[in-house]
């Protein structure tokens, strides 16, 4: 899987393309890391844009679990958005859309994140 | 006797510091080594030399003080040589021996007038350089055989870590349940097939002390000794809690707030836990994140038991499951099953999906539990082919009220 960055002025997006399963999660969860983890330049907010991606198994579920948590210790507003319909019933049914905010398309995640701001 | 005590300790000290210099591999060995090798370049280039006619007094002087002094550090070597040698006599008349004293003996014959037969020192410059190749080809010898000795160790390593690995799992197949309680017109069986050596799923049948039964399917987020450990912790204090409490949602809410206080790697297990009454068919479940299970009615429809569910377990703790009531009429089918089986690739990349599993429950409900179980492991393998398998593979069905 290839999982892209894009540094913008209300959030940082992190894009992964293709399927999250048990060999991809561990890259996956570093990419997210890597963008919490930059010391003093924490990003305004973590946003998911899952519109690439195809599959999710449940260690992808645990990566994104572990980043959502990591998030909220850092005060970054985390979300989720543009989930496909099979990734989707992942995150529905494993219950994760109700502890995470999963919103339609970017621009309505990327909308979120500037109120959460002002 | 203390004189040649004495003695023999004196030899054997010689005979050390001889051996130090000729046969170690230190760095006196190898600057001795090499002042030979210079020493008969030198006396060989000085023989052209000393041909050059008219050459003035102090330089022949200069040259004949040198070949004394090269003569006696070659004679001192020749000694030394004698004395390290293990076999004394064989060294003397063998071939190194032989060209050694060649090389001085000249000079104790004929004095500075054996000058050609000094070119039988270029001998000498042979040898010491064949044996320095020897000593490399030794040191390349004994290096292959350190890497040989050191593989041979991560192999026997990787071996005994396979086997240990190999108990384990013959250990955390033994925990799941040989066997469904017998009952009355109530039939069940299950299969777990791996992914790796050490699986994250697993299932359980419990006997309740009401007379009823608990059934649970779960699956632990990843694989490998974490997720086997994650389980077997899982598997146990839902088994201890699923005693103590009559109603399946509160057991989850329990077992998750017990899974979230010892949960150091942040792994969580998704659950389906239902409990059902052999006399009546009432079966009351609560969902922890888990795929629904089918209930394959006798009388033909397949229905998905997608009550809502509560989050998975070990992720949050202090969140709730609701509890929800199905009726079973007699022949009732129930089939539990993991993500394995739907998310099987094939080597095309595709999923096989909850359809072909509803497929198979359709055509082979039918039969017993034991036959479904197999017939959906192999409609799940067949598929999947060549492609490696992902994910652990677990199905448990379950009949109420069979003949």
């Amino acid at each position: 899987m290839i999982v892209r960055i894009e540094a913008l002025a209300e959030a940082t997006c992190v894009i992964p393309e293709g399927r999250l399963d048990f060999d991809a999660a561990p890259g996956f969860q570093e990419a997210l890391e890597r963008v919490l983890g930059t010391a003093g330049k924490a990003p305004a907010a973590l946003i998911i844009d899952a519109a690439a991606l195809e599959y999710v198994s449940s260690a992808g579920l645990r990566a994104v679990l572990l980043a959502a948590r990591a998030a909220q210790r850092a005060g970054v507003p985390f979300a989720l958005c543009a989930l496909q319909p099979a990734v989707r019933e992942v995150f529905d049914l494993s219950g994760f859309s109700r502890i995470i905010a999963v919103h339609a398309d970017r621009a309505t995640a990327l909308a979120r994140a500037r109120q959460g701001r002002s | 006797m203390p004189v040649r005590r004495l003695a023999g300790l004196a030899s054997a000290k010689t005979r050390s510091f001889a051996q130090l210099l000729i046969e170690g591999r230190g760095p006196y060995a190898r600057a001795f080594e090499n002042l030979i090798v210079v020493l008969i370049i030198f006396s060989v280039a000085s023989i052209g030399v000393e041909s050059i006619p008219g050459l003035p007094g102090w330089a022949m002087r200069t040259l004949h003080v040198t070949e004394i002094i090269i003569v006696a550090i070659f004679s001192f070597e020749y000694l030394l040589r004698i004395v390290a040698a293990r076999n004394k006599l064989a060294f003397i008349f063998g071939y190194q021996g032989l060209i050694d004293l060649l090389a001085i003996a000249p000079f104790y014959i004929g004095g500075f007038d054996a000058r050609w037969l000094r070119a039988l020192r270029l001998l000498r410059l042979l040898r010491v350089l064949k044996l320095q190749t020897h000593f490399l080809e030794k040191v390349v010898e004994e290096r292959t055989r350190e890497l040989a000795e050191k593989n041979e160790a991560l192999v026997k390593a990787q071996a005994q870590l396979k086997a240990e690995l190999e108990v384990a799992r013959s250990l955390q197949l033994a925990i799941l349940p040989a066997a469904f309680p017998a009952r009355p017109g109530c039939q069940g069986a299950a299969r777990m097939i791996p992914a790796t050596t050490m699986g994250g799923d697993f299932y359980d049948y419990i006997e309740l002390p009401d007379g009823r039964i608990g059934l649970v399917i779960a699956d632990v987020s990843g694989h490998g000794v974490p997720a086997a450990f994650f389980m077997a912790v899982a598997r146990t204090n839902l088994r201890e809690l699923a005693l103590r409490h009559t109603d399946p949602g509160e057991c989850l809410a329990q077992t998750n707030d017990a899974l979230c206080a010892q949960n150091p790697l942040e792994l969580f297990v998704t659950v389906f836990y239902c409990m059902l009454d052999p006399k009546t068919g009432v079966l009351r479940y609560a969902n922890g994140g888990h795929n629904p299970p089918y209930l394959r009615r006798a009388a033909g429809p397949i229905e998905a038991l997608n009550g809502a569910g509560g989050l998975v377990l070990g992720a949050m703790p202090g969140v709730g499951f609701p509890t929800h009531t199905v009726q079973l009429s007699r022949g009732d089918q129930l089939v539990l099953y993991t993500d394995g089986v739907t998310e099987a690739f094939n080597p095309a990349e595709e999923l096989y999906g909850a359809q072909r599993l509803v497929d198979e429950v359709r055509v082979h409900g039918s039969g017993t539990p034991a036959a479904l179980v197999e017939r959906i492991c192999q409609s799940v393998t067949n598929f999947a082919g060549s492609a490696p398998q992902s994910d652990d593979i677990t199905l448990t069905v379950l009949t109420w009220g069979a003949p």
